[in-house]
């Protein structure tokens, strides 16, 4: 069976074979160890190490906003393309070094140098301090009943009234768009 | 050329740890933006004008009616929706009448104090730019008027930003834009037609209302939630507690506290539950730039309502607790301690 398991994960068995394999180690919960047992080996082998939950997901949308460097394409000596390479590989280790920080950097400060120093990278010289969003994705609602009597108290004190007048409080919504469909 | 070049590639990296280091680096405003604010912050308090200006959000479009007559015994300022179901708002220096004509209804919202209000805020400008990075942007016509824009980029991603033009001479708001933190627009205002000066006090005479209206009046009062085993302990940068009120809506009251960063505001609502006509369900929902964050806590409806992005009044909403406090008020007579 152990031969199996590492066949299995060596990608070596037709389709027929697998599905057998596969029922096997659903059956058998010592195989279904073994198996574990392989990855974990397989792992550290390959020195990987424990990292937290969708670190590859993250790590990936990371490296896409990473810039990307334009300059006018000319013939480079090979010594020239030498030394792109050792400045790319520099970047890059600088670039995973960066994401590996942050992955373990607190989260619960608000607005830490961390996340800022990443919008910078993506958009040089300066961007906004990403605050990293801590709530749950909300259901959607139609609006409140009293969403007139909301806005009404809450633009009295809006600063925006002073500098523009009173044009935002246009936002109050008619009878009809108010505790029905969403406008 | 080629040091040049490994400079180009290394600089971001060397940027990102210089900047990790020591704080966000961030644009500078400019002092002549700032000054641009300040012209804009008093053509709103000192001219008379009326013009037409449209408002888009999320596909919808809708045109309105503005007129301001400035005037030393009382401003008055008269908002007509003229798309769609008629609307009208007219502002006084004490009160926001707000004028429903197919439900016949007029709802009236009087602040005692609030007109000393903008005079506050006027020297918070420079305030402003501890949160956003205020710049001029170009110039260009806009319904005839030869303007100025001035951009307002947010620091973080806790507010929107904001564009606006001003009137060069005047310093009069042609048009304002909100620009989330993709730089998409959430909302604008735009003006179409505009004439700067020339109102009589026959132009904002009120909508006419007879016997049959009903009228919807509040009484405010200065509140203090904490007493009555509110917390809120919103700990989003940059906004500031400005203000902490009781209203008696309909006779029922209902508890106010606003924050705000200089432009941007946020108001979190506290009254019982059940005291609403209808069902109320909790979560999100938004007019434009204004989201509104529903929920329950200790027997209480908690709505937030702010011209801020959903995660800041989301953050607001869900800091809001109830602790019991020693001497139990009547307004939180029934909460369920948590």
């Amino acid at each position: 069976m152990k031969a199996k398991i590492s066949a299995l994960m060596d990608g070596e068995f037709d389709e027929h074979e697998l599905s057998d394999s596969l029922s096997a180690l659903a059956r058998d919960d010592e195989a279904l160890h073994c198996w574990r047992i392989y990855h974990l080996i397989g792992d550290a082998m390959h020195d990987c190490c424990v990292v937290s939950k969708d670190f590859n997901t993250r790590l990936a949308e990371r490296l896409a906003g990473e810039p990307t460097v334009l300059a006018p394409a000319r013939a480079a000596s090979r010594w020239e393309r030498g030394r792109w390479l050792s400045l790319a590989a520099a970047a890059g280790v600088a670039a995973v070094s960066l994401v590996g920080w942050l992955e373990y950097a607190p989260r619960d400060a608000v607005a830490p140098a961390g996340p800022a120093a990443v919008t910078a990278q993506a958009s040089p010289p300066a961007g906004p301090v990403v605050v990293p969003a801590k709530t749950r994705v909300p259901a959607r609602i139609p609006l409140p009943s009293a969403t007139n009597d909301y806005l009404l108290a809450h633009q009295a004190y809006s600063p925006r009234i002073t500098l523009q007048g009173m044009a935002p409080y246009v936002r109050t919504v008619s009878d009809e768009a108010v505790g029905g469909a969403n406008r | 050329m080629s040091r040049r070049l490994a400079w180009k590639v290394l600089a971001p990296t060397f940027f990102v740890l210089v900047a990790g280091a020591g704080g966000p680096a961030q644009a500078q405003s400019s002092p002549e933006a700032l000054d641009w604010l300040r012209k804009i912050y008093q053509a709103t308090q000192d001219l008379s004008y009326t013009g037409t200006f449209v408002y888009q959000q999320g596909g919808h479009s809708e045109t309105s009616r503005i007129t301001r007559l400035a005037d030393p015994h009382g401003n008055i300022e008269k908002l007509e929706v003229l798309d769609g179901v008629p609307r009208e708002i007219l502002r006084t220096d004490d009160a926001v009448r707000c004028y429903l004509p197919n439900s016949q209804t007029v709802k009236v919202d009087r602040r005692p104090g609030r007109r000393s209000f903008p005079a506050v805020l006027r020297g918070e400008i420079s305030d402003l730019a501890a949160n956003y990075t205020v710049t001029q942007g170009e110039s260009r016509r806009i319904a005839g008027y030869e303007c100025q824009a001035i951009v307002l980029t947010p620091k973080d991603n806790l507010r929107y930003g904001y564009r606006l033009w001003a009137d060069a001479k005047t310093g009069m708001l042609l048009k304002a834009l909100t620009f989330d933190d993709k730089g998409e627009t959430v909302e604008q205002f735009t003006f179409t037609e505009l004439t700067i000066g020339h109102v009589t006090r026959d132009k904002v005479k009120p909508w006419p209302t007879t016997r049959s209206w009903h009228v919807e009046d509040t009484d405010v009062k200065p509140a203090n939630l904490e007493q009555q085993g509110w917390i809120i302990e919103a700990n989003l940068p940059g906004f500031r507690k400005i203000v902490e009120v009781r209203t008696l809506h309909k006779s029922l009251p209902m508890e106010q506290v606003v924050y705000s960063d200089g432009l941007a505001a946020v108001s979190v609502f506290i009254e019982p539950v059940g005291q609403r006509d209808k069902p109320v369900q909790t979560g999100l929902a938004n007019v434009g730039a204004i989201n509104i964050f529903t929920r329950e806590v200790a027997n209480h409806l908690i709505t937030v309502v702010g011209e801020a992005p959903a995660t800041s009044v989301q953050r607001i909403a869900e800091a809001v607790k109830y602790v019991s406090p020693a001497e139990p008020r009547q307004s939180v007579s029934n909460p369920q301690s948590r």
